[in-house]
């Protein structure tokens, strides 16, 4: 009996492992039906999405403190109700003038080069079973949004448009393991392929062997033709390490990215570089040091002497 | 699997899908991220009968398949979690003890999950799928592993729970 039993199971099993390899082909063999069901998914969750970030993200911080609210006795008087919304008020201020700032920083960036742009809002990110690092954004074809868009923030470039419905897209972030982009030398013509890692550095490649990097050197997007996925002149990161092995055909390296990705609110989608390259008027203006205060000391005659 | 049982476990991943997709996607945790449905997946398994359990595997694979952002070949998620239900269910369960500790559970849970991801990971680069750098694998499962471990007080009585609520009263 009990190998009957075992014999379905595993029949059953088998089966289901075929329905599941019979799928996959589909889907490599470009079946729409399976490719528009995750199109689908994607517009009805955006909405939901949409709603779940108006609603926790201003106050994913302060759960803590409004579980408390709960536990309150019945004297909980006017003033404290009063005191726990203006808290509120104050946590939705500073997130709304945050938001403000990243969308002012964004629209400065793009307006400087003169880049035809759509500001976004993020409202989900990809998941750990994804392996890939994405992020949902709460516009899509309907306000102009198409595949292969780049995508910036206030400091320069976030990734490139991976796939849009009606209402929201999803952007692949440049620190993606897939990702690559052609990068140039700010200042210079030396041209390289900067590579996500899926932190927040990245590995560059210099394309010529004659190629002069050093560290702190800032790089730039060189662009696509028609300008997607790239436009040129995005910031994208700054050198960090370079490698200096003897024998190696060309210069390899470490940048550091702009953006940090972790904390994006608001972005831009490039819908088109209206001034064409903007050269190098985007690199970032390197940090100022802060003048040195000298106090020179004159010693008093002492009352004794 | 008993036909009446399978539209409670249909409700039950879809909205386990829901929260993983719009709220625990959107935390920031600070060693990679937790994957709520994978970890529910395995406590939820490993409870489960044999031929009960290929068939959540199979639907829970189908509704993971349908997240957006994933890149991989649709179909991917379900042939993982097929093949891992039925590991979980004839081989593990066997070794076990009839009555689930909770420590057995967290435990299984963990390398379970870490394993399913493994096994995504693999079959997606025999796919050819771009896997990454062997660092960056590692922290996001090693990271998914310490979060799967953390917050199993969440999860773990709520998969035991759910479970029992899809039992008919004579299968209790």
């Amino acid at each position: 009996m009990a190998t009957r039993g075992s014999n379905r199971s595993r029949l059953l099993w088998v089966s289901l492992l075929v329905t599941s390899l019979f799928i996959i082909t589909l889907d490599l063999r470009g079946v729409s039906l399976l490719s528009s069901l995750r199109s689908g998914t994607q517009s009805v969750l955006a909405p939901v999405e949409r709603l779940a970030t108006r609603v926790f993200s201003p106050f994913g911080d302060f759960f803590s403190e409004v579980g408390n609210l709960g536990r309150s006795k019945e004297k909980i008087d006017k003033l404290e109700k009063e005191n726990q919304e203006l808290k509120s008020q104050i946590i939705f201020n500073e997130n709304t003038l945050a938001q403000l700032e990243s969308l002012k920083g964004v629209l400065d960036l793009a307006g400087k080069a003169r880049y035809k742009t759509v500001s976004a809002r993020v409202i989900s990110k990809g998941g750990t079973g994804t392996f890939s690092e994405t992020i949902v954004l709460d516009i899509g074809s309907n306000s102009g949004v198409r595949r292969d868009m780049t995508v910036i923030a206030a400091s320069g470039l976030v990734g490139v448009v991976k796939s849009t419905t009606a209402a929201s897209s999803i952007v692949l972030l440049m620190n993606d393991p897939s990702f690559r982009i052609g990068v140039r030398v700010a200042g210079k013509q030396d041209m390289g392929i900067l590579l996500g890692q899926g932190d927040k550095s990245y590995s560059l490649q210099m394309l010529s062997a004659r190629s002069a990097i050093s560290v702190g050197d800032v790089l730039l997007a060189r662009g696509s033709s028609g300008d997607r996925p790239f436009v040129p002149g995005v910031p994208v990161g700054r050198v960090s390490y370079v490698e200096n092995t003897v024998g190696q055909l060309t210069k390899e390296g470490r940048v550091n990215g702009f953006v940090d990705l972790n904390s994006l609110s608001v972005v831009s989608v490039v819908l088109s570089a209206v001034a064409g390259d903007p050269g190098d008027a985007l690199v970032p203006q390197a940090p100022r040091p802060a003048p040195t205060v000298t106090v020179f000391v004159t010693p008093s005659p002492s009352p004794e002497g | 699997m008993e036909i009446n049982r399978l539209p409670k476990v249909l409700l039950i991943f879809l909205t386990l899908f829901l929260i993983q997709e719009v709220l625990i996607n959107q935390i920031n945790f600070l060693v990679a991220g937790f994957s709520l449905y994978l970890a529910f997946f395995m406590a939820w398994v490993i409870q489960d009968q044999r031929n009960s359990a290929v068939v959540t595997g199979f639907i829970a694979g189908l509704i993971l398949d349908l997240s957006p952002t994933l890149d991989a070949p649709f179909g991917l998620w379900t042939l993982v979690l097929t093949s891992v239900s039925y590991l979980l269910s004839s081989n593990v369960r066997a070794a076990l003890d009839a009555e689930l500790s909770p420590l057995v559970m967290l435990s299984v849970a963990v390398l379970a999950s870490s394993f399913a991801l493994a096994l995504f990971l693999l079959f997606g680069a025999i796919l050819g799928q771009e896997v990454g750098s062997a660092s960056y694998l590692f922290r996001s499962i090693s990271g998914n592993a310490l979060w799967s471990a953390l917050l199993s007080p969440l999860y773990i009585p709520l998969a035991i729970k759910l479970y029992k609520v899809t039992l008919t009263a004579r299968q209790r």
